[in-house]
């Protein structure tokens, strides 16, 4: 499974960082999402669920399947 | 462009919608100001009314409807929104213009306040909180706001800004006035003196900068190589002061307030000071309930909204205190749950004005928490509070909380 993210809907609130830092982090110059593993593995599917649900813009989403 | 002033209820507003509600007034008997707006909801309040004071304003109180109105600004605008409605007022940069023009000076602010920025910061505010705290850790009680919650951030203000600390008193002293007085004459004294400050401080950074925030800006280019209006220089440090200062102080006053009462609270912290992404999620349940601010926008145009006619220059409330305990939302609302799992709180807003300052918002409170609690582990409320010490308006808190230990 992989986690893609709407940079437009994305705000920088950064919670997803802060949940699941394994997958998450943020940028320097405007401080939205920078998804660093895509395609998490299954040990991390439970962080990254709760990460995409705490997500304030819904701007997360998991995807199933590879990158197309 | 001209605004319309209401002097009662317009007459596109249905006799139903309308309730006499006034946001900063505070009745005798509150002893907590988020109170008036939880009482509009058991009194049966419709989602969205009226009321005619304060220049006349719409009120949403549902979690869905407060949502949209941050993220639409084509409709709900942050430009000349005041309430009551004021002329002339500063447009704020970059909160007082919608995109695509807020655009411009977000970016400019964007990198300095990333969590990447904030983690940056993190010594400064440690050593701050520190040395505010051993100052009177030994004195068995302290009054939180005066001795630590508003000298906190406006000491991190200053030196954000690249102020020297020994101005501490007279920022202080200017901030009360500004959040605190209702004397008109007091208001525009202060209001021009907030301007002489801030014309100084950044001519100073224009012929010697530094790397803080105000000569950064200042030494900003636009797109074609040009400096920026001077005034929206100008607006955007007054932006920074208004915005920084009083949300975190009453913020944490309410923090403190509630862990002054709640000996499992304070428990659960202290066994989290080893485990910062533990602490940091409790903070955030912390943000959910103690959401000190209620914004304003401006309806750009008439239209219909959730089936309510609304015309251009109507003024609107968004209480998020309200948001972050409806229950289509939250489940089990009123309950304050350290671990609470999903926790979409409004109490930095959403949509493309949201809370520039939230991670270093939070990493204030965080910080100063855990410091306060390796000093302090155990704390009450002083049962000699001082009478009428609440206020409500746009920022809602205290002017005092005497803790004791």
């Amino acid at each position: 499974m992989r986690v893609v993210a709407n940079l437009a809907q994305c705000q920088g609130h950064a919670r997803c960082e802060d949940l699941c830092p394994e997958v998450f982090s943020t940028d320097a110059i405007e401080g939205k999402v920078v998804i660093e593993q895509p395609e998490f593995p299954p040990e991390l599917e439970e962080k990254v669920r709760l990460a995409v649900r705490n997500c304030p813009e819904g701007a997360l989403r998991i995807a199933k399947g590879a990158v197309a | 462009m001209t605004v319309t002033y209401y002097p009662a209820a317009p007459t596109h507003v249905p006799e139903d919608l309308i309730l006499d509600f006034d946001f900063f007034d505070m009745p005798a008997d509150v002893s907590d100001p988020v109170q008036i707006w939880h009482g509009l909801i058991q009194k049966g309040a419709p989602p969205i009314f009226y009321t005619p004071r304060n220049g006349g304003h719409w009120v949403f109180l549902r979690y869905a409807d407060i949502a949209e109105a941050y993220r639409n600004h084509e409709i709900f605008s942050t430009h000349k929104a005041q309430i009551p409605p004021l002329e002339p007022y500063p447009v704020l940069q970059p909160n007082g213009v919608d995109p695509p023009q807020h655009d411009v000076f977000r970016k400019l602010l964007a990198p300095m306040f990333t969590p990447l920025a904030v983690r940056r910061m993190t010594d400064g505010l440690q050593s701050r909180a520190e040395r505010l705290i051993s100052g009177f850790a030994g004195n068995g009680g302290c009054d939180f706001v005066h001795d630590y919650a508003a000298k906190f951030p406006t000491g991190t203000f200053l030196e954000l800004f690249g102020l020297p600390e020994e101005r501490l008193p007279e920022f202080l002293r200017i901030s009360d006035t500004f959040f605190r007085s209702t004397d008109p004459d007091v208001r525009a004294a202060n209001l021009l003196e907030i301007y002489e400050v801030l014309e100084e401080l950044f001519r100073e950074k224009e012929r010697n900068p530094g790397t803080d925030i105000a000569s950064t800006v200042v030494q900003s280019r636009d797109a074609d190589g040009n400096p920026f209006p001077w005034t929206d220089i100008i607006n955007c440090g007054f932006l920074l002061f208004v915005a920084g200062l009083d949300t975190v102080t009453n913020t944490m006053t309410y923090v403190w307030r509630y862990l002054a009462t709640s000996a499992d609270a304070r428990q659960k912290f202290r066994d989290r000071l080893d485990d910062p992404s533990a602490f940091l999620l409790a903070i955030e349940e912390l943000m959910r309930i103690n959401a000190v601010s209620n914004i304003y926008r401006r309806v750009t145009h008439d239209c219909e909204f959730k089936g309510v006619q609304f015309r251009r220059n109507d003024r609107v409330v968004l209480p998020n205190t309200v948001a972050n305990r409806d229950p289509r939302t939250f489940s089990d609302p009123q309950t304050i749950d350290l671990d609470r799992k999903v926790n979409n709180h409004v109490t930095f807003g959403l949509g493309p004005h949201r809370c520039i300052g939230s991670h270093l918002a939070k990493r204030e409170i965080m910080i100063s928490l855990q410091e306060w609690l390796r000093q302090i582990p155990e704390f009450e409320l002083d049962p000699d509070q001082d009478a009428e010490s609440v206020f409500g308006g746009p920022v809602m808190g205290f002017t005092s909380l005497k803790l004791r230990w």
